[in-house]
């Protein structure tokens, strides 16, 4: 019966061409805007370490002013940085299973090879847990450990495409490179490693590319890198050089505390409020007690990472699909009463009521399969333009991340077409089930 | 005209012009919103940010080796840059404006952070740095070379004098002069106002407060400094290469790395902006085009069931424009319904966007160009089909199908 | 008051070219009844759109009430249509959305008349046809008789000097349409012309005329007899016919 329903289906759009091309075409371009929208929003809100989302924890304590919050359109949430005192306690006392603290910074690579210019290099100062914590997979070599940490000894891993620019690509595990004054030996390569969002460290944007070099984090102290991402102040503090940076209220280091189950988060949740405790004793933290950990998806929702005009877009999007829907159901209805006479006979001839409204829903899901593949092509290619024209090495090709299609979104789209085409196809189908045979058979 | 046998036509048989009516509706609401916020957009990307954005460029350097000398070297170079020919200007600054990366700082008319605040989006410029930016002084004068220090690094430094933009100092002093005035930094240190600047964008864009601009008389620390540059109108081009290869020359322990225009900075920082307002135009035309081609679909349709009729009507005396006029009014109807109903589910969506998005309240006169744009779109689609039904033959009224 | 002389259509396809009517030439006078018969395809119809001025025609000149309506154009036709000629269709033609008044109301409403000169015609009509007491009936609640006798009050609220109906019985049941035939001779009693196109004879000889079409020309001759038998011909009065058939 389907095969014959199938062909009654092509005769009826053979028929009337321009209006089945409508149709197709209404369809496709409601699937196509939608695709393109939620791409770039699956993108953005994707979990980028689903596997180990919920164990990871970002760590914030609000060591903020009494006078105001933080965040004055969220004060019920504390600074995202921790201040240097803050986090090199926490990361000391090991309450968690494993910990990592660690903040962006930069310095002139200099290439021992020659013809290799040096350049600005993106650096992440950081302890030795963030590989294994945060999953960075290794093409060549490995980290560090606590040792280098504590020296500091002067290794570098790298990623992948600053080893394809100084090294060619090869295994630079023991070469040596010069990062600002001190020379650094190469321990580890990573594969082609960009997390989107780029959820450790959102402070220079969501979407942008993962550092080009780690070093172990006592650099930091031992050489004054220069903090490439926030620093925020409150207290007004006379202090001059380093030190006093170090012990001051300014927060600028990303803490996360990998805590695996729920037990463990509380115990670490009362672990760093105890630690907060003594510090209010002590006449630091003013505020009230406000200590928060969040997993990654918290973490991604408390920055904002999927932005308002994202959401905006989603409602617009299914807003023009209803609008094109709207109007396919016309167009359907029109065709299929249209056609009545010839329904009527059918029916006259023995169809069922159920019969007839089966052969119609045949012939949307038809169209909106139709319109769901030239749909999908055409949002391939809209995905293609929004890359083309936004992509620049400014923003870090985050538009290159954020447009790409992948099967599920394939198999998302063309399923949301067979959807939009049967709800819009079910009025007129019922419609033009239920009519009377008799009433088309009439000839006036 | 008379609307009596449309009304009844539609009564009888409704649903194909209530999906019209539905169609047009939503159309509406989604053209009259997605056009608010592209023109709010525009509004935003076009504003005037005070700076000469056009000429102005960046060059960025990190130190790269130990004869590095600080404010020394800084100064060779900026003698350089100063000798280009097309150079209008130059300076050495903490940060860029309009890039969406600079620093603040909050300030007070009384020591102890009392009395009013002031959020300012500060940048550490020499006594060129005015000039540079391509701003003008309203009151005051701009700070000369004598104050400008560098101070070290890591330390609280609070300069003596300052300029400040007039949205700062309406904030600070919002009922009388401010130039001159004495206000307070967190730590309680003085400073004086010496100049006010009519109008500047910092580096936020995106803040509400993006005219809150000072500018410090103070050389930044090399781990973050670049110099800025005017170049004369018409030659930034040709400068940013000149002054690229001029510095290079030099070998004094620094390493160039970009150059970058502001054009291209400011132009970055506003994709999403633009990328938004690009989307919404593109939803728009699309929107349009599916609403015309519906509605001429189901018009066309519409017609070709009811030659009969019109047949009829021809036959007993009805003229070619008596026909016209019959189906444009019929389309101008459920035009019309669909308007109003379009009107209501604007405002209400246009709510809706504000409060939870906390984007601006929908102003009305969007809803006027909206319903004239579709009642144009509606009219323009129903047209062939109407024309068509004009010219169907009277002698239809006599052939037996 | 009806002349047609010498009138010429033809049909041009790529193919082909049809003569439909040649040199075509009818006279009709006043308070005349014609019955227009002949086979099918010998340009009855073209004759009737013709006569309609629903199609212009070729050649040869056509007078209507004393005016020459030859070569008017689109809109004179349709004034003309409007003022001076009443259609009956076969297939009754009622616009199926709007109701008895309203159907009647349709070629008024394009003659701009004033309401209440409108709703008195409307009603007059209406109580001729014997329909007054289903003003607000629509045609899909009508039996085929009721919708032809609305078609005819239809054709007579605006007091055409020419009543041209098609196959006006074609579509009805026998009762129905000697129904319908009193009142067209009825209504021709009352002074109007009617010329009737058929293919019926039995109804041809309800006509005082009967004029044949073949291939496209006029053979006339006397009303169609073929048994000569008195008793076989009887004319009804129209209100003892409607007696006997309710």
């Amino acid at each position: 019966m389907f095969s014959y329903d199938l062909r009654l289906a092509l005769d009826s759009m053979k028929r009337h061409p321009g209006l089945s091309a409508l149709m197709v075409l209404a369809i496709a371009l409601g699937i196509a805007v939608c695709t393109v929208t939620f791409t770039i929003y699956h993108a953005m809100a994707t979990n980028p370490i689903p596997h180990r989302s919920d164990r990871l924890y970002a760590v914030t304590l609000d060591t903020w002013s009494a006078e105001r919050p933080y965040d004055d359109e969220k004060p019920e949430h504390p600074p995202q940085l921790l201040t240097y005192r803050d986090a090199m306690f926490l990361h000391g006392a090991k309450a968690a299973s494993r910990s990592v603290v660690m903040y962006k910074s930069g310095a002139l690579l200099i290439p021992a090879r020659e013809g290799v210019k040096p350049f600005n290099s993106q650096l992440r100062v950081t302890s030795h847990e963030f590989f294994g914590m945060f999953d960075a997979p290794f093409a060549y070599g490995q980290g560090w450990d606590a040792a280098a940490d504590a020296g500091p000894q002067p290794v570098v891993v790298l990623n992948h495409e600053t080893n394809e620019k100084v090294f060619g690509g090869a295994n630079s595990v023991g070469q040596m490179l010069k990062l600002g004054k001190v020379e650094y030996r190469v321990v580890g390569v990573l594969k082609p490693w960009n997390p989107s969002p780029k959820f450790f460290d959102l402070n220079n944007g969501a979407f942008e590319e993962a550092e080009d070099a780690y070093v172990p984090y006592g650099w930091g102290k031992a050489l004054e890198l220069p903090v490439y991402g926030n620093i925020n102040c409150w207290k007004p503090e006379t202090g001059e050089g380093y030190q006093d940076f170090l012990n001051s209220e300014c927060v600028w280091l990303q803490y996360w505390a990998e805590l695996p189950t729920l037990a463990d988060r509380d115990k670490f949740q009362a672990f760093v409020d105890n630690y907060a405790r003594s510090q209010k004793a002590a006449g630091r933290m003013p505020r009230k007690l406000n200590n928060r950990l969040y997993d990654v998806e918290q973490w991604l929702d408390r920055n904002e990472v999927v932005q308002k005009d994202n959401r905006v877009l989603i409602g617009i999007a299914l807003m023009f699909l209803g609008v094109c829907l709207v109007n396919v159901v016309g167009l359907l209805l029109a065709k299929f009463l249209n056609a009545a006479p010839l329904t009527g006979l059918r029916r006259a001839l023995g169809a069922s009521r159920r019969d007839i409204v089966r052969q119609h829903m045949t012939e949307v899901l038809l169209l909106g399969l139709a319109g769901g593949v030239l749909g999908l092509m055409l949002a391939v290619g809209g995905l293609a333009g929004i890359r083309a024209i936004y992509s620049s090495d400014f923003n870090g090709s985050s538009y290159e991340r954020l447009t790409q299609i992948d099967p599920v979104i394939v198999l998302v789209t063309l399923a949301l077409a067979l959807l939009a085409g049967a709800i819009a196809g079910l009025y007129p189908s019922w419609r033009i089930g239920r009519t009377a045979p008799a009433v088309y058979l009439k000839t006036q | 005209m008379d609307i009596k046998p449309i009304l009844s036509s539609l009564r009888r048989s409704p649903t194909g012009a209530i999906l019209v009516a539905l169609q047009i509706a939503l159309a509406l609401a989604i053209v009259v919103n997605s056009l608010f916020i592209i023109v709010q957009r525009f509004e935003k990307v076009n504003r005037d940010p005070g700076i000469d954005v056009p000429n102005i460029f960046f060059v960025g350097w990190v130190p790269s080796s130990d004869s590095y000398q600080g404010e020394v070297t800084m100064r060779e170079d900026l003698a350089v840059l100063r000798s280009l020919p097309g150079v209008a200007a130059a300076t050495v600054v903490n940060a860029v404006p309009l890039s969406g990366g600079g620093s603040s700082t909050s300030v007070f008319t009384e020591s102890n952070e009392k009395g009013r605040r002031a959020d300012m989006n500060y940048f550490e410029v020499d006594e060129h740095g005015l000039d540079t930016f391509g701003v003008t002084l309203t009151e005051g004068r701009n700070f000369d070379a004598t104050i400008v220090t560098k101070p070290p690094r890591n330390s609280s430094f609070s300069p003596s004098g300052i300029l400040v933009t007039q949205d700062v100092a309406k904030e600070l002093f919002p009922k009388e002069p401010a130039l001159g005035k004495t206000i307070y930094t967190g730590t309680s240190q003085p400073v004086t106002i010496l100049g006010i600047i009519d109008h500047m964008h910092g580096s936020w864009p995106g803040w509400d407060k993006v005219g809150n601009v000072a500018l410090f008389p103070v050389i930044p620390d090399e781990t973050y400094a670049r110099y800025m540059v005017r170049a004369k109108p018409g030659q930034r081009d040709a400068m940013m290469k000149q002054a690229e290869e001029a510095l290079n020359k030099m070998d004094n322990g620094r390493v160039i790395l970009k150059v970058r225009s502001l054009e291209y900075i400011a132009a970055n920082t506003y994709a999403d902006d633009r990328a938004m307002a690009v989307y919404l135009a593109v939803v728009i035309a699309l929107l349009l085009g599916i609403s015309a081609l519906g509605i001429f679909g189901l018009a066309a349709f519409n017609v070709s069931t009811r030659t009969k009729q019109i047949g009829t009507r021809r036959a007993v005396g009805a003229r070619r424009t008596d026909i016209l006029q019959y189906f444009l009014a019929e389309n101008w109807l459920i035009t019309s319904l669909g308007v109003v109903l379009g009107c209501v589910l604007a405002l209400l969506l246009g709510y809706w966007l504000s409060t939870t998005f906390e984007l601006p309240r929908l102003k009305l006169y969007y809803l006027v160009i909206g319903v004239v744009g579709l009642w144009i779109v509606s009219l323009a689609a129903a047209l062939r089909p109407a024309r068509r039904a004009a010219l169907v033959s009277p002698a239809i009224a006599t052939r037996t199908v | 008051m009806f002349e047609m002389t010498q009138v010429t259509k033809a049909y041009r396809t790529d193919l082909l070219e049809t003569h439909a009517l040649r040199e075509f030439s009818l006279k009709v006078d006043k308070g005349e009844f014609v019955a227009v018969t002949g086979p099918s395809g010998s340009g009855k119809t073209t004759f009737l759109n013709v006569a309609g001025l629903l199609e212009t025609f070729d050649s040869g000149s056509y007078r209507l009430d004393d005016v020459d309506v030859s070569k008017l154009d689109d809109d004179a036709r349709s004034k003309v249509r409007n003022h001076k000629i009443g259609f009956i269709f076969q297939s009754f033609n009622l616009i199926p959305d709007l109701n008895v008044f309203d159907n009647v109301d349709v070629p008024l409403r394009y003659r701009r008349m004033p309401a209440a000169e409108r709703r008195e015609r409307i009603n007059s009509a209406l109580d001729l046809v014997g329909l007054s007491s289903r003003t607000k009936h629509l045609p899909s609640q009508l039996s085929g008789g009721q919708q032809q006798r609305v078609a005819i009050a239809r054709a007579l609220a605006g007091d055409p000097a020419l009543l041209l109906a098609d196959e006006p019985t074609g579509n009805l049941d026998s009762l129905m349409a000697r129904q319908v035939m009193d009142l067209l001779e009825q209504i021709n009693g009352m002074g109007a012309t009617i010329v009737m196109v058929t293919h019926d004879p039995e109804l041809a000889r309800r006509a005082h005329r009967n004029v044949q079409v073949i291939d496209g020309q006029i053979t006339d001759y006397k009303p169609y007899e073929p048994h000569p038998t008195p008793a076989s011909v009887t004319v009804l009065h129209p209100k003892a016919a409607e007696a006997t058939c309710g």
